[in-house]
């Protein structure tokens, strides 16, 4: 009802007596909304911003340097904590990486285990997502609900390896433990319990007049800038491409499941959160999916202790809940990696973020931020 | 038409939101009162570490076979192997047996890697000090941790256990036998070369 | 029996008794305002109590229960702890400005209520032109709202301070016209008048005659008093406190107490022109004392806020603006418009 065209505000003109000056504002690195440790240096003309540089390295740890002193099987424990909101599929894109490299083939109920592990905790990290960008914009109550949400995921995979965040699941060849007895009826029961829940999200948000208002139009990102800034994942999604790892370049058991890719229309935040909000719904219908044809069999495929890997190079990737995250690991043929390149999502999806938030008001580059999902971790790695 | 009809879809969700927050009123709380209500935890937690003990003798089922402190990814476990096996177990043991809880990351690679039950990761999840240095646990106060620990004779692995990646024929030998085998004498099996600490 | 009207002028008999006209009026000052003020001190802190319970229960939590059972006592132990904390004035801070600024805030706060009728007989001071004035003073917030952001030198809790001084001058505009349509049907602008026009059943209160007009009103008035989904001066995930941002300790809590007496204010001003005030809703509950009624009614109100500020997010500070001057204040008129043909047309 209130809501405003989506135009871009205008610059202020000032009376002619009257001098304006831009001032700048450090937002961060203690700041609530920059998720993390994030420093974004706006220079702002009263509430508009001119101009965003996001200053990053405040959590750098090094990992692809810590990757080469450690063997294969070791480094594992790192990939959890690259990104943290979705370490299933951080260990995930490892073990890809590690056994194209090697040439490890891979049980077919490990896949399976894979796939429902990396797709439940997609649906934890959009919760988050959804949880965190419903407090950028003012809205504290989903937060609670979509938390309330990814406790039982959480539990589901504390169930299964033991640990609540960093889940140190996935093993190259295969899986770690094989899940308990009551995990495919549990988890069962959560898809049917996800999707009124997911409704209820959108109930409190989606067509909410105050929601629209700071979210359509807000941050647009045309394609073509998105394709040029390396934007994958949601962002990419919500400015209008249809393109999906899981679907593109099927890695696991992606290929045996039917689900749908979610696109947006103006790439605008609203967009991206739909995406998101449409993804949990597929993500459920995979896990739904894969738990009808777990097959039987073994989860680990032999991989020695002292695992050496051909001499080489190897580059995977996967579709992470934040994007493409992709390992390119050159192996000199010792248990310990020559050298590792991470390539993650949030790092490439920031630096659209002077671009998508130039023009706007400062409370948008909170919700445009908080649009992209970005984590800190996986920035600096 | 379409101001009035945007009007009343505002205003329906307006609504609709406050209805669906409303619904929540008077539900039972999600969260517990932690110190008087705790989380059951899962038989696969993974938290504090413990050293195992064998439930009849009494004594610590470790070994001292290094593998631990061989797949540690953050070199948190300082193991140091008995000159003389036990006389009774005729078995080596650890006369140190260190882990460092503030680097632990609770991986679990080590309770992987462990072939006698020696060392599990508990369901504890409590152990905040005033002092950094109490952190660092030692072999007695490890084994009086896993005093209570319930826990399941492992099956033991084949010895014949040779894995070879099958799958990859091109991949050099390793020359040592896979995971460290579980031999009768494990003390036998060398040391090798330990990740530079 | 409940009436605490007899209960007062018993007291002010029995003063009388033994002091003099002049030394009667002044301690009867005093006494009246520490009541009320004693009142509203007990009434914040309940509502900053009850804000967290009933947040929690939204969000299926819990809430604070440590403190006395069910956590009652938590806000007077937040209290006491703000207290002993260390005020902490920046540097670079205008200081005489930075310290009035809270004063100005808590005090102009209680100002509201020499004219608010708490019960049949209960007010200070029945001024003939009560609304009136009730809606000048509670701007005031502004001064010190506008004070603490310039005078803390940060750059947040400038824009907080501007933000403020836009939006409560803005919606202060559709507040008082939406109120003049209870006033033209009262024929009044002494709240006592405005609350005896309502007398008799709940179908006198003149939320019936005047629906659009406490829509309206209740929309100013959450912006008016900074309650989200209109919090955009301290709007904590943009400008992490706003104006508030540098205050620390007693100051702090100032600020804070204020907002929850505020926010008690308008809605007690809602609850005296359109929900009948201390009017029962029917004549045969009026057994129960009229000041039962008042609060009543106000803590509904409050309900409905707190409501609102657990479901919604934010507002934009231009969509803010724009909704005041484009739909709050066309509406408002609307509605003055339609109410004074109306009164024509029916009387």
């Amino acid at each position: 009802m209130m809501v405003d065209s989506p135009d871009r505000p205008e610059p202020l003109t000032g009376d002619r007596n009257l001098e304006t000056e831009e001032f700048v504002v450090n937002m961060g690195p203690q700041h609530p909304s920059t998720h993390g440790v994030c420093r974004l240096i706006l220079t702002m003309d009263g509430e508009v911003i001119k101009k965003v540089v996001p200053d990053i390295g405040f959590l750098h740890r090094s990992i692809e340097k810590i990757a080469e002193n450690r063997t294969y099987h070791q480094f594992m424990i790192y990939t959890d904590r690259i990104d943290y909101v979705s370490s299933m599929n951080a260990n995930h894109a490892w073990c890809v990486a590690v056994e194209k490299l090697a040439g490890i083939e891979v049980p077919e109920r490990a896949e399976y285990l894979r796939v429902i592990m990396a797709e439940l905790n997609r649906i934890a990290s959009h919760l988050v997502f959804l949880a965190s960008f419903a407090i950028d914009l003012g809205a504290v109550t989903p937060f609670l609900y979509a938390f309330r949400e990814r406790e039982r995921i959480v539990d589901l995979f504390e169930m299964t390896c033991g640990q609540r965040l960093t889940y140190n699941y996935m093993r190259i060849g295969g899986v770690s433990k094989d899940v308990p007895k009551d995990f495919v009826s549990e988890t069962k029961k959560f898809c049917s319990y996800l999707y009124p829940r997911v409704d209820e999200y959108e109930a409190i948000l989606t067509e909410n007049p105050i929601f629209l208002g700071r979210t359509k139009g807000i941050g647009l990102l045309d394609l073509p800038t998105a394709i040029n800034y390396s934007v994958s994942g949601p962002p990419l999604r919500g400015s209008g491409l249809k393109w999906d790892i899981r679907k593109d370049e099927p890695y696991s058991a992606y290929e045996k499941f039917d689900f749908d890719i979610p696109t947006g229309e103006n790439g605008d935040t609203w967009d991206r959160y739909k995406v998101r909000i449409e993804e949990m719904r597929q993500s459920a219908r995979i896990v739904e999916q894969a738990l009808e044809g777990l097959p039987e069999g073994g989860i680990k495929a032999k991989v020695p202790a002292r695992f050496r890997p051909p001499q080489g190079e190897a580059f995977a990737r996967i579709e992470a809940p934040r994007g493409e995250m992709a390992y390119f690991i050159v192996s000199d043929g010792s248990t310990k990696p020559y050298r590792v390149k991470i390539r993650t999502a949030s790092f490439c999806n920031l630096q659209a973020l002077p671009v998508m938030a130039r023009g706007w008001k400062i409370a948008d580059i909170v919700a445009i931020f908080g649009s992209l999902d970005i984590i800190l971790p996986e920035v600096d790695r | 038409m379409r101001a009035a009809r945007q009007v009343w879809s505002g205003v329906y969700n307006l609504v609709l939101g406050l209805v669906t927050v409303f619904k929540h009123l008077g539900h039972k709380a999600i969260t517990l009162q932690y110190p008087d209500e705790r989380m059951p935890m899962f038989e696969r937690s993974r938290g504090v570490v413990v050293l195992l003990s064998d439930p009849e003798t009494g004594k610590l089922n470790c070994t001292a076979c290094m593998v631990c402190a061989r797949i540690c990814p953050v070199y948190a476990i300082d193991l140091e192997r008995s000159e003389e096996p036990d006389p009774e177990t005729k078995k080596r043991y650890p006369v140190k047996f260190e882990i460092d809880n503030t680097t632990c990351a609770f991986c679990g690679l080590c309770e992987e890697a462990c072939n006698f039950d020696a060392i599990k990761l508990t369901g504890k999840y409590e152990f905040s000090v005033y002092d950094q240095k109490t952190l660092l646990y030692d072999r007695d106060f490890l084994q009086e941790l896993g005093r209570d620990v319930p826990y399941e004779k492992k099956k033991k692995p084949l010895p014949k256990a040779k894995a070879a990646p099958k799958a990859d024929p091109t991949s050099p030998k390793p020359e040592e036998p896979a995971s460290p085998k579980p031999e009768e004498s494990p003390e036998e099996s060398p040391g090798e070369d330990k990740p530079e600490a | 029996m409940f009436e605490l009207e007899g209960i007062f002028s018993a007291v002010g008999d029995f003063l009388a008794s033994f002091l003099g006209a002049p030394l009667l009026q002044i301690v009867s000052i005093i006494a009246v305002a520490g009541v009320v003020i004693g009142f509203l001190m007990v009434l914040a802190l309940f509502l900053v109590w009850w804000e967290r319970k009933l947040s929690a229960d939204f969000q299926v939590r819990i809430g604070p229960m440590r403190t006395g059972p069910h956590g009652v006592l938590q806000t007077i132990a937040d209290a006491l702890k703000l207290l002993q904390k260390e005020d902490i004035v920046p540097l670079t801070a205008d200081k005489k400005v930075f310290f009035w600024a809270p004063v100005i805030c808590f005090v102009t706060c209680f100002l509201a209520y020499i004219c608010m009728p708490f019960g049949k007989g209960l007010i200070v001071r029945d001024l003939n032109i009560g609304i009136l004035y009730i809606v000048a003073i509670t701007t005031f917030t502004v001064i010190s709202l506008l004070m603490a952001g310039w005078a803390s030198n940060n750059k947040y809790s400038l824009l907080g301070g501007m933000r403020s001084a836009a939006q409560i001058i803005s919606y202060e505009v559709p507040l008082s016209l939406s109120l003049l349509g209870a006033v033209m049907l009262a024929q009044s602008l002494s709240m006592v008048t405005i609350v005896q026009g309502q007398g008799g059943s709940f179908l006198h209160w003149y939320i019936w005659r005047q629906p659009l007009g406490f829509l309206l009103y209740v929309t100013a008035a959450t912006a008016e008093v900074n309650r989200t989904p209109f919090d955009i001066p301290e709007a904590e995930q943009e400008l992490v406190a706003g104006y508030n941002i540098e205050y620390s300790g007693m100051k702090f809590a100032m600020f804070f107490l204020a907002e929850f007496i505020n926010m008690f204010t308008v809605c007690a001003i809602a609850a005296t022109l359109f929900l009948g005030g201390w009017n029962p809703p029917f004549e045969f509950l009026s057994f129960i004392p009229s000041w039962v009624w008042f609060l009543g009614k106000s803590l509904f109100l409050v309900f409905i806020l707190m409501w609102f500020r657990w479901t919604y997010p934010r507002l934009r500070v231009d969509q803010l603006m724009a909704f005041a001057w484009k739909f709050l204040l066309p509406l408002a008129f609307l509605n003055i418009i339609v109410t004074g043909f109306l009164i024509y047309l029916f009387e």
